[in-house]
């Protein structure tokens, strides 16, 4: 694809029009008590047009296929999360979540992210989504219950988050190209490629390089062999501390939820049992 | 990769990461199922972890894909114990109403209630119900074999 | 003992009733019954030092030579103590003025060499006039208290009213010891605040609060004649200083009564301003001294306990005009017209009042408009400007403070033992249960009325001759002529001519004729001849006839009753109908002797001292070395020291013809009522209603200030608070507003803080992009 003749992401007039755009979608999606179909109609295709200004203003990638790639899988990701939040029904928008998070991970996958965009479908969609599931299961009523149907402040939220997202839109269209080294480790632009991937006895002396400080940390690449082995190396050398206290802190999670719904389920019988006893005595 | 390739890719993804995160900021700011308004909070943390990632995948470095595992971690243990006190907030006001809670208010402010909405006809839902062994169950043509409202 | 210098003594006078009015303060609660030790011990310790203060300053002046012996040089002495204020550069005198001084060159006032510096120093001063008040205060201020022991004895504000009466003291000899006049203005205010606090003792009672309030505001309008006249003193001397003092440069700044001036023909200022000035202090002193038009407050003030109104509203603090206005002597001089208004206040008071005291049928009443007569007697006889007319002044002022002072105690321990009834239409007879107040009663009246040889005789036998000297002067010229043969009484006439014709542009000038003064003499004598009728009226209805006390009196015969309301039996009561039993005549209603004490003590000098002081010419021997009567403008008119045998016939005349109408009208009989009013017809109302001064202030004054009040009271409430409060609504209202968004929906919280946040991130991009 040619390059477009002017730069797009930080053109005003797109970005603002977009940005109404966006805003003005998203309040007519959102539930507001009186469900019509042409609002609805109306935000979608406000929506789909704020989307289009977003893809124009992208940036080209490598070739054909990357981008293709990088299109599809942001835009599952968007529109499914678009969906959820504009979902009346919350299983719906659950549903929507996990679609979203399918995009997210495909998302992650392409910037070389293998073990995390894994890792979000199984944590996320298999754990904590399923999780919110068993919650609507318990909790929410049949049909829809009124509270789904109304929103808080639709308009200035829908406002305020399109700003953000204007705003922050423009800050990276202005990256430029020679950007100050992250974290006093030179940035690796000229990493070797791909094929030189060590012998696997070279990983521990590779980690124990990584665990001394400030060592010069080998290009990620999306098809390199090792990268989880990497990963876990430059877990558990340089960040072994900060992973045992996600450790701890998993066990507290877990023995906390635990001992809140113990103490609420205690609560509820004493609640219960001299009501019983009251009721019983009349 | 050289960087200038690697500028637009970042770019782009810093984008999508940008329209997650402002998508689930609405999110929260707007609906109030909680179990939604929860989703919304996920929907952030998700886009935070792209931009992290892109960011990481830019500079050659680890330190945005080990963030990214952390905010995992946090999340799950953030998404237990929330839900837990959602349940317990259902059960003490009988719904997952954000708009349930409004005992921060100050004394002179009314509490807030809401129109009263068009309603919604439900079909008042039909259960199936079981025959007796041996005896095909008559179906109703008229009866939806399934709920159409969740 | 070491010697105790006479500063150093001078000091004490007014610091040991200070430190006792403190520690009753302070220790008041505690003491109880003997609340009265550190107050008594203050005073009679300062009266004791005033007495070694009064021989001192006699041996200094020295003996009484013959009449043609060189004039008697001036005696002071002065203790400054610190310099309370000092301001440098202060003011420039205009040129011409006798505040300037006349050396300077041109050159020295392009300079600045003319620019004063003004400072305040606390100076006190001795000199016969300021010895012999001081003795009379304290002296009299001591067996006021003695009397109190008895008098306030079951009172429960016990320990305040000997605070109060120590703190009387105190100020009071400040005032007469002070060599500034803005000390004397500001113990001038502090005597008048002990005043309003006596005169309301029993702040309880409405009335007493009124008259108190009364007295202080009437006061106030002569304060102010006295605060503009020190500001034109200043204006017209550049200090207020009696006495010379010496700048840091070594300059003598003359002080208004310091000797430098003293010696200056032409020291003082005359003309309009000088009247000005006179004038003003005269209005000060008849606030203070309760003449006409501001006398209205004295017969009110005896709502407090009688011995407050023996010490100030007798004694004392009544006194402090006269001295005021004996002390600026030298500035009187300098204006005759003022001298002359003075003496026409003066007379006219005196006849006024004397006209209203006939009627009255409250006891302390008839005192307290005897008081007012009497002074009038003394302004009178300072309005004629000679030195007998200044010293007989001070003679009857120490006559009058034995007498009335005794009248007053007498008439204390009457209505103590009475229980607290005054009006002597409701008893009679006292002299066979009351013997020693009885008889000390008839000491005080025989002196009050001016009969020989008792005190008040001589001294008002003095001012009547001052009075004839100015009306009659042909009578007095050989003695003026014998006079003039001396050389420095001739430097001393000439200049004394030379300020009279400097003041004569003047239009009050035209005043000062003899017949003006024949009129004054008349009245004066007239007076005399109505002070003996009044007092003796009271005299004969109180303890003469029939012996009658009203119910709950407290003879001793059945024991003492505590609690005696003296608030609750204010003798206003017309109602002739509640006479009371006839007393038993076995019974005493006699004061117990802390009250008969000082009464017994004080008919000594009002009996002895007139002849004494007389027939010795010692006390205007004493005076006239006080520095204000050295100016020559007085001590030129000084004349022989003779006893006028008309004049003490035509006064013991006046005198005899009152007592014997008195008794004709009062001696033996019951009320008499119905009688005076016969007598009187209309005149009765008119002197009965006090010639309605009070409801013509009321009209002109109280009322309007009244509705002014009302008025500023209004604005206060509706527009100055409404205001105030309108303000403090504002937040209020603004909170009100505020208020409604805290809703208690939490996304409705976020969602501000988001657009917070957002505002500062968008500030941020605009300030970074580019």
């Amino acid at each position: 694809m040619t390059p477009l003749p002017f730069d797009p992401l930080a053109s005003g007039p797109l970005l603002a029009g977009a940005v109404v755009a966006t805003a003005a979608s998203l309040w007519l999606l959102l539930p507001n008590g009186r469900d019509t179909s042409s609002a609805r109609w109306l935000g979608t295709l406000l929506g789909l047009g704020a989307l289009a200004a977003f893809i124009l203003a992208g940036r080209r990638l490598g070739g054909v296929g990357e981008e293709a790639v990088f299109l599809i899988v942001s835009l599952v990701a968007v529109v499914s999360a678009a969906a959820t939040i504009v979902s009346r029904s919350p299983v719906y928008a659950a549903i929507w979540f996990a679609l979203t998070l399918a995009g997210v991970a495909g998302v992650l996958l392409v910037l070389g992210a293998q073990f995390l965009g894994v890792a979000t479908i199984v944590v996320y969609a298999g754990a904590i989504l399923v999780m919110f599931l068993f919650v609507l299961m318990l909790a929410q009523p049949a049909g829809l219950a009124p509270y789904d149907r109304v929103s808080n402040e639709p308009f200035l939220s829908a406002l305020a988050g399109a700003v953000l997202l204007g705003v922050l839109s423009l800050s990276i269209g202005r990256l430029s190209a020679a950007p100050a080294p992250c974290c006093g480790v030179p940035s690796r632009a000229t990493a070797t490629p791909t094929a030189e991937t060590p012998p696997s006895s070279d990983i521990a002396s590779e980690s124990t390089t990584a665990a001394v400080a400030n060592s010069v940390a080998p290009a990620i690449d999306p098809l390199a062999e090792n990268h989880v082995a990497r990963l876990g190396g430059e877990l558990f050398g340089r960040h072994l501390v900060a992973v045992e206290a996600a450790g701890v802190l998993l066990l507290a999670a877990l023995i906390g939820a635990i001992a809140v719904v113990s103490r609420g389920e205690a609560a509820q019988a004493a609640a219960a049992s001299p009501s019983a006893g009251r009721s019983a005595a009349r | 990769m050289n960087t200038m390739q690697s500028l637009p890719l970042l770019q782009n993804a810093l984008t999508v990461g940008a329209i997650l995160f402002s998508l689930g900021l609405i999110g929260i700011l707007t609906r109030r199922n909680l179990i939604v308004m929860f989703l919304a909070a996920e929907m952030m943390l998700q886009g935070i972890s792209v931009s992290l990632v892109a960011w990481s995948r830019y500079h050659g470095d680890w330190g945005g894909h080990v963030l990214v595992i952390f905010v995992l971690t946090v999340a799950a243990c953030e998404a237990a114990v929330a839900l837990v006190f959602v349940l317990q907030a259902f059960s003490r006001t009988g719904r997952l109403d954000s708009a349930a809670w409004q005992s921060l208010r100050e004394a002179t402010v009314g509490r807030t209630v809401d129109h009263e909405l068009p309603s919604i006809d439900t079909v008042p839902p039909r259960f199936p119900t079981l025959t007796p062994a041996g005896i095909l169950p008559a179906a109703d043509e008229d009866e939806p074999l399934q709920r159409e409202h969740v | 003992m070491q010697e105790f210098s006479p500063s150093t003594l001078l000091v004490l006078v007014p610091l040991l009733p200070l430190v006792g009015a403190i520690l009753t303060v302070l220790l008041g609660r505690q003491l109880g019954a003997k609340a009265h030790l550190p107050a008594i011990a203050g005073i009679a310790g300062a009266a004791a030092v005033a007495v070694m203060l009064l021989a001192a300053t006699a041996r200094d002046v020295g003996p009484a030579h013959g009449v043609h012996a060189e004039p008697v040089r001036p005696v002071e002495m002065i203790a400054t103590l610190w310099n309370w204020a000092t301001f440098d550069s202060a003011y420039a005198p205009p040129a011409g003025s006798p505040a300037a001084d006349p050396h300077l060159t041109p050159q020295d006032l392009a300079a600045g060499k003319d620019i004063r510096s003004f400072s305040i120093p606390v100076a006190l001063r001795l000199d016969p006039l300021t010895a012999t008040m001081l003795t009379i205060i304290t002296c009299v201020g001591l067996l006021v208290a003695i009397y109190s022991t008895g008098y306030m004895h079951d009172d429960p504000g016990y320990p305040r009213f000997f605070a109060l009466v120590a703190m009387f003291v105190f100020s009071m000899s400040m005032l007469v010891a002070a060599s500034n006049f803005l000390l004397v203005y500001v113990f001038w205010e502090a005597v008048g605040a002990c005043s309003y606090l006596l005169i309301g003792f029993w702040f309880t009672k409405p009335e007493a609060a009124r008259a108190a309030k009364k007295a202080f505001l009437v006061n106030r309008v002569g304060d102010f004649g006295l605060a503009i006249a020190v500001f034109l003193l200043w204006m017209s001397y550049g200090t207020l200083d009696f006495h010379d003092t010496i700048s840091p440069d070594g300059v003598i700044m003359p002080g208004i009564f310091g000797q430098t001036r003293l010696a200056d023909a032409a020291g003082y200022v005359g003309g309009i301003l000088g009247t000005a000035i006179c004038l003003l202090l005269l209005l000060a002193a008849c606030g203070k001294s309760a003449q006409l038009p501001l006398h209205v407050w004295l017969p009110d003030a005896m709502e407090g306990p009688t011995p407050a109104s023996a010490l100030i509203h007798a004694a004392t603090m009544v006194t402090a005009g006269i001295y005021l206005i004996t002390r600026s002597a030298p500035l009187f001089a300098a204006c005759p017209g003022a001298l002359t208004v003075v003496s026409i206040v003066g007379a006219t008071t005196a006849l006024v009042a004397a006209l209203i005291g006939t009627v009255q049928n409250d006891l302390k009443r008839v005192l307290a408009y005897s008081t007012i007569s009497q002074l009038g007697y003394m302004f009178a006889s300072l309005g004629t400007g000679t030195l007998l007319g200044f010293t007989a002044a001070i003679f009857h002022l120490l006559t009058h403070a034995c007498f009335k002072a005794l009248l007053f105690l007498g008439a204390g321990s009457v209505m103590h033992s009475m229980g607290g009834v005054i009006d002597m239409r409701r008893f009679g007879g006292l002299r066979r249960v009351m013997p020693i107040t009885a008889a000390t009663f008839l000491v005080g009246s025989a002196a009050l009325a001016g009969v020989a040889p008792f005190a008040g005789f001589f001294s008002k036998d003095e001012i009547l001759a001052a009075l004839h000297a100015k009306a009659w002067p042909a009578a007095h010229g050989d003695h003026h002529a014998a006079a003039a043969a001396d050389g420095p009484f001739q430097l001393a006439r000439f200049a004394a001519e030379a300020s009279h014709s400097a003041g004569s542009a003047v239009g009050l000038d035209a005043l000062d004729r003899p017949e003006t003064w024949q009129i004054l003499f008349w009245m004066s004598l007239i007076t005399a001849g109505l002070t003996a009728f009044y007092t003796f009226r009271a005299v004969f209805m109180t303890f003469t006839g029939p012996t009658r006390v009203p119910e709950g009196a407290h003879g001793h015969g059945h024991g003492h009753d505590d609690g005696h309301g003296h608030d609750s039996h204010a003798g206003h009561a017309a109602d002739a109908g509640h006479v009371g039993h006839a007393g038993n005549a076995h019974e005493s209603y006699e004061s117990p002797w802390t009250m008969t004490l000082p009464l017994v003590i004080l008919a000594v000098p009002s009996a002895l001292v007139g002849w004494l002081l007389f027939s010795t010419n010692w006390l205007s021997h004493f005076l006239s070395a006080t520095p204000s009567l050295t100016a020559p403008a007085v001590a030129s008119t000084a004349t022989p020291h003779m006893f006028h045998m008309n004049l003490a016939i035509q006064g013991t005349l006046a005198a005899a013809i009152g007592i014997v109408i008195a008794a004709i009208g009062h001696l033996g009989r019951r009320s008499d009522g119905p009688q005076m009013e016969r007598f009187l017809g209309p005149l009765q109302t008119l002197f009965a209603n006090k010639f309605y001064f009070d409801p013509i202030y009321s009209a002109l004054v109280v009322r309007p200030l009244e509705g002014l009040a009302l008025v500023a009271a209004m604005f206060d409430r509706y527009v100055v608070d409404g205001i105030v409060d309108a303000i403090a609504g504002i937040p209020v209202a603004l909170g009100g507003i505020v208020r409604r968004s805290q809703s208690g929906l939490l996304q409705r919280y976020a969602l501000a803080g988001v657009m917070g946040v957002l505002a500062i991130v968008v500030l941020l991009a605009w300030q970074l992009r580019g």
